[in-house]
């Protein structure tokens, strides 16, 4: 045993010396080569991606671009790479963060790119280019984007009439004749997520907006979100048995729900018999929604800025964007480009839809509060009125 | 003598040089770098724009969120971690006989704590949902771990289950240590079982008791990972799963004011330091040289 | 000799004893079998599930409906988890052993030479386990990212070349090791490494094959470090762990190809304990004594 242990060690040694002079493989001179980073969403996006990506490698032969997934805490290990100035050259920003990583100074600011490039950026939709520009700083092209529409049941909304509701009011009818009916068999007609995520839409759908919280129009939209649950027509994802809304509708606890894009794929490979309809998020006195916008944007310290820009440039722009769409995981974020059929319920969000996220560097810091908040309110033991003060306050940074 | 003890010295500090060596690089440094920038504003590149001193831990003391955070932490590990000793040592005791399909039962106790954390709180999560098994089996609606004023006990139930294993293995090993004879005397003095293990096994156990209190205790005093995913990251519902280190982690990693993570971080260790110095004046006094 | 059986041999023989006896046996037995049974099923629900399809693998009930075994031939063609695991044997097997021999040599320092400042330097270990992972993150990856010991894995077995917890418990199981044998060693002129090796090493199998066990399975389980050092832009690197993640997304988590997976995962940990587990035998301290 212990000469075996001898042994070990001496190899243990060599190996370690082996691994410390282990060195990656270096390029040719004449390829610039670049990173390309984001999260994963499923592996039929990673699969497209990847092809566009080729795409892209095969017409620019001066450019090489290598594309890699953070499988992971994506936040965290974008955040250790920018302190240690070694960050990708291009990579995914959610709307949520754009504000206040381009206030920390790693996002690359692309308006003079965008004069010398002569680059058109009037076809993006103005809401979601607004997610990533600070006073008149753009910080980054959105890629695609998503709104929240309502997801019905369709036996279930046949049972309470057949006709899907179209603002508070028809809401509420509907979700009445479900309860009374008992359409969910023991579940809730509608499911609500705790979560301003969701919440905020119906508080543009009131008139009121982020920026003015302690309006009586905001009031108003959270008492009626937070008043179908206490009426029983409503509850959380957690109640029904599920970590999310869109769970609850592919388990029949829930008839109306209300996500964006992403539930599609979702109910496709896990819930394939459910049969659900998409319809239009519901008005009140206006129409209000959120656009869930991810952009990419270029490292301020990235080593090769020209090529990088190329690449952002082109996904963004219509070639690479109509390429990215194709399989209908995402919206275009660009008047230009058309989506695949079937998505007109999301798409005429775009005029009322407010991107998530606002540019505001203390968005991030402000969303946990506002959770955690309306999780209180919803249990009872917070007010309404303090919870929009303790929001307003947390957005003020 | 003087040559001898100058020897042994010697041999002293080269076994633990190189351990040294790497604690300093990667833990001492590191916390002295935090205690740094705890008194400045601190952004991702590094300093920011403001004067220097002390705003980041009247931040921190007096955030009542901080306050929560260290009240679940409280109650977390003052219920963990007796459990997982209990358990643990439990385990041990029983794996440590001749009984049939020893072999079994030593795999099968240890299972929870290999199997990849996925698997094993996805699986809590869904035997304990509002309508999981559990609640079938008691009759109740609650959902475990989503409420605010059972999240941390469901913690403390799942974490004191997956780490028993690893307490058992700690206390087997502590166990093997126990000459043979002890028992042999205890039994022809005709003592039973229970007195046995109460008088004898387990004061012989107090190194192992120790280590594990200390280990363990801090590791509880350091919940995220599972505190992260039940509670998705934000602490919720309503900061039932804050936790000091969550605390830390989203004030570095979210608001990017890495000054007044630091300071939470010097805060929590100054806690932890304390109550482990504690524990060695008590439970870890009686250590020969 | 067992505690319950020398129990037992000392005790005269009385019938109604005996019955009383075989039932209390009897019903120790169901109450294990119950709770390995209990301890069983997380594994038994993976096992199953990497056998169900997708929209099935949401249900609770152990027997797939229909089973398939698309799961599997998924992991093994689309994922590479052939160079994964391999990775992460690789690691597993290096740290554990570097940790084996520092914490060895460490711990026995700790508990049994002594040196100027040695409770001042066992203060530092253990207070390096109040120093947790998020607060130190950015100071070791700026470090060493200026070092180039990011993207290979030279920098994650740096930094884990030894812990504390694997130090602190050598020390603890060390001080538990009666003084006699190193005063024979003495008396027969063996100097620390010679004691050591000789005498120490092999009185504390116990503690090796827990030390072997644990660390193996702690670097095998680690996600976190290897995701920040090497897990980016080098999928050649990927161990296991960062393999399942692969898997993971926020609205369409591939549960049978998960499960599947965490099964091919938690084998080598297996076969590690059970190869190991059977050093932990009384006696072998105490037979050292006699002898």
């Amino acid at each position: 045993m212990r000469k075996r242990l001898g042994v070990i060690l001496g190899l243990l040694i060599a190996v370690v010396l082996l691994a410390a002079t282990a060195q990656a493989g270096t390029r040719g001179s004449k390829v610039t080569t670049i990173t390309l980073s984001g999260w994963s969403s499923g592996p039929d996006e990673d699969a497209l991606l990847q092809q566009v990506v080729n795409n892209f490698n095969k017409s620019h032969p001066s450019i090489h671009v290598d594309y890699s997934v953070i499988n992971g805490d994506y936040g965290t290990a974008m955040t250790a790479r920018f302190a240690a100035h070694n960050p990708p050259d291009v990579f995914y920003v959610d709307s949520s963060v754009a504000g206040s990583w381009a206030q920390q100074g790693v996002l690359q600011p692309l308006n003079r790119y965008i004069k010398s490039s002569k680059y058109d950026t009037s076809k993006f939709f103005p809401s979601l280019l607004g997610a990533f520009t600070v006073g008149k700083t753009i910080y980054g092209f959105p890629k695609d984007w998503s709104p929240l529409a309502m997801e019905i049941n369709k036996g279930m909304l046949g049972q309470a009439g057949g006709k899907a509701p179209t603002n508070w009011a028809s809401l509420l009818k509907v979700a009445q004749t479900m309860a009374a009916k008992n359409v969910t068999n023991g579940g809730k007609p509608i499911c609500l997520s705790p979560d301003w995520a969701r919440m905020l839409a119906f508080v543009y759908q009131a008139g009121g907006s982020l920026s003015n919280l302690t309006s009586p129009a905001a009031a108003a939209a959270v008492n009626f979100y937070v008043g179908l649950m206490n009426k029983g027509l409503a509850t959380t994802p957690d109640k029904l048995g599920s970590g999310w809304c869109g769970e609850a509708l592919g388990k029949g606890k829930a008839a109306i729900i209300f996500e964006g894009n992403w539930v599609l794929p979702y109910m496709k490979s896990t819930y394939p018999n459910v049969q659900y309809g998409v319809f239009p998020m519901i008005k009140d006195k206006t129409g209000g929604n959120l656009a869930f916008t991810v952009s990419y944007s270029l490292a301020k310290d990235s080593k090769n800025k020209p090529a990088a820009w190329t690449l952002l440039s082109w996904l963004t722009g219509k070639q690479g964007m109509t390429q990215w769409v194709s399989k209908g995981l995402a919206l275009p974020s660009r008047s230009d480009v058309k989506a695949i059929g079937g998505r007109q319920a999301f798409l005429s969000a775009a005029p009322y839809a407010h991107g998530w996220g606002f540019g505001n560097p203390h968005f991030s810091a402000a969303y946990t509060v506002m959770n955690n908040d309306l999780t209180a309110v919803i249990a009872g033991s917070k007010s309404v009125a303090a919870m929009l003060s303790d929001v307003a306050s947390a957005l003020k940074g | 003598m003087l040559g001898a003890r100058l020897r042994e010295a010697g041999w002293g500090y080269a076994f633990v040089a190189v351990p040294i060596v790497v604690f300093g690089l990667f833990f001492v440094y590191p916390f002295g770098y935090a205690m740094y920038i705890s008194f400045f504003h601190w952004g991702i590149l590094g300093k920011q724009a403001g004067a220097s001193g002390t705003f980041n831990y009247h931040a921190v003391l007096h955030d009542p969120i901080f306050h929560i955070a260290l009240k679940n932490i409280a109650e977390y590990t003052i219920g963990v971690v007796p459990l997982e000793m209990a358990l643990g040592l439990s385990l041990a005791l029983v794996i440590n006989q001749k009984i049939h399909g020893r072999n079994f039962f030593r795999s099968a106790f240890y299972f929870p704590s290999i199997a990849s954390s996925v698997a094993i709180t996805t699986i809590m999560l869904y035997i304990f949902n509002s309508d999981g098994l559990f609640n079938h089996i008691i009759g109740s609606h609650t959902p475990w771990f989503q409420s605010a004023g059972t999240a941390i006990w469901s913690l403390v139930g799942l974490n004191a289950w997956t780490t028993s294993g690893t307490v058992m293995i700690y206390y087997l090993a502590g166990l093997q240590a126990i000459s043979t004879d002890v028992y042999e005397a205890a039994a022809l003095d005709n003592t039973g079982a229970w007195r046995t293990f109460w008088k004898i096994t387990f004061p012989l156990l107090r190194p192992a008791h120790f280590f594990v209190l200390v280990v363990f205790g801090i590791g509880a005093l350091k919940l995220f990972d599972q505190a992260f995913i039940v509670g998705g990251g934000s602490g919720g519902p309503n900061n039932a799963t804050q936790t000091p280190v969550l605390y830390i982690y989203r004030d570095a990693f979210s608001n990017f004011d890495f000054g007044k993570a630091a300071a939470a971080g010097v805060v929590l260790f100054v806690i932890i330091f304390t109550l482990t110095l504690v524990q060695r004046m008590t439970v870890g006094r009686q250590e020969a040289a | 000799m067992t505690l319950q059986t020398s129990v037992a041999a000392a005790e005269p023989f009385i019938p109604g004893r005996a019955r009383a006896a075989v039932a209390r046996k009897a019903f120790f037995y169901v109450v294990i079998a119950v709770v390995a049974a209990v301890f069983f099923i997380p594994f038994l629900w993976t096992l199953a599930t990497s056998f169900k399809t997708i929209p099935d693998s949401v249900n609770v009930h152990l027997i797939p409906h229909p089973w398939t075994s698309s799961a599997w031939r998924a992991i093994w063609t689309q994922y590479d988890f052939k160079l994964y695991i391999k990775n992460s044997l690789f690691l597993a097997v290096v740290v554990t052993g570097c940790n084996l021999v520092l914490s060895g040599l460490g711990g026995y320092a700790f508990a049994r030479l002594k040196f100027p400042g040695r409770e001042l330097l066992f203060l530092l270990v253990l207070g390096t386990l109040m120093v947790p992972d998020q607060l130190r993150l950015i100071p070791v990856f700026v470090m060493l990212t200026n070092w180039h010991l990011i993207g290979s894995f030279s920098g994650y077995i740096l930094i884990n070349l030894v812990t504390a917890t694997n130090l602190f418990f050598m020390r603890q199981y060390f001080l538990t090791i009666p003084k006699d044998f190193e005063e024979a060693a003495k008396l027969d002129g063996a100097g620390p490494i010679k004691t050591f090796w000789k005498i120490m090493l092999p009185l504390a199998l116990p503690a090796i094959s827990a030390l072997v066990i644990l660390q193996f399975q702690g670097t095998w389980n680690d996600f976190f470090w290897p995701l920040i050092l090497f897990g980016q832009g080098s999928p050649h690197l990927y161990t296991v762990q960062l393999g399942l993640a692969e898997l993971n997304f926020t609205y369409s988590t591939l549960w049978p190809q998960i499960c599947a997976g965490s099964v091919i995962a938690i084998l080598p940990i297996l076969v590690v304990f059970l190869a190991f587990q059977r050093y932990f035998i009384s006696g072998v301290v105490s037979a050292g004594v006699k002898g």
